[in-house]
């Protein structure tokens, strides 16, 4: 996702994605970026839980108002 | 130095050593070796400037493998060499009307509640509460297993852009599984 999030972004179109895997993803640098320590299967939270869902979401979809390249932002967002 | 506006940095030498090691092992023996796996990196930041979300059309993005099984052919999902094509489904697909093609994550949790990775009623909400200015026609799905970074670059990317500029997106939210 890191490398089609860069491909966007030099064709204008602003992005960015959140995703669990900060190891893997973080090296692509992709330009807007939030990390949770959620599951594989289950990267906006929790099935059922919609605060967590919709709180993922907003925050990693606020970060398209600001210039990038962004550094990540880590969400403190688990399974548990 | 790499030039800002690559996408993907370290490509050729990167290729050298997919092909060298993890696909060489792969075409000799028929099994995959993850630890001949060099995960691709960058070594550049790319960017533009933010936008105004609340009067800006979104793209959604998603590699959990969705598709519609009604008119589309899944992904080939077990293929250890991976899949790289593209879906395109409506934002407004009812939820239980998509299915997922993608042997690499456990569908225990899309299975339970589809918008923990596809969330085109929340994003259908935002919508109306203002926060999102509009959702594209449709959005884009692929099965996020692909090993070949040069085939996402060659294969799946082209068609990403033309379908993002088709549906008129000035944002893209991108949501791997």
């Amino acid at each position: 996702m890191g490398l089609i999030a860069r491909a966007l972004e030099l064709e204008g179109i602003a992005t960015t994605l959140t995703s669990w895997n900060a190891g893997r993803t973080r090296i692509l640098m992709p330009p807007r970026a939030t990390f949770t320590r959620l599951k594989r299967g289950a990267t906006l939270g929790r099935p059922g839980d919609v605060v967590q869902q919709r709180r993922i979401l907003e925050a990693t979809l606020a970060l398209l108002a600001q210039d990038a390249p962004l550094a990540p932002v880590l969400l403190d967002e688990q399974d548990e | 130095m790499a030039a800002v506006t690559d996408v993907f940095d370290n490509r050729e030498a990167w290729a050298a050593h997919f092909a060298a090691g993890w696909l060489a092992y792969y075409q000799q023996t028929g099994e995959t070796k993850w630890d001949l796996y060099e995960h691709p990196r960058n070594r550049t930041a790319v960017g533009r400037a933010g936008i105004t979300l609340s009067q800006s059309r979104l793209l959604f993005i998603s590699s959990a493998g969705a598709y519609l099984p009604d008119q589309q052919p899944p992904y080939d999902a077990p293929n250890p060499l991976g899949d790289y094509d593209i879906r395109l489904i409506p934002s407004s697909t009812p939820l239980d009307q998509i299915a997922y093609a993608h042997t690499h994550y456990d569908h225990a949790a899309v299975d339970a509640d589809p918008q923990v990775l596809m969330p085109l009623r929340h994003l259908e909400a935002l919508v109306r509460e203002k926060k999102i200015g509009a959702l594209t026609e449709n959005m884009i799905s692929f099965m996020g297993y692909q090993p070949d970074v040069i085939r996402v670059l060659d294969e799946t990317i082209p068609p990403i852009l033309r379908a993002a500029k088709e549906q008129q997106a000035d944002a893209a939210l991108l949501v791997p599984s």
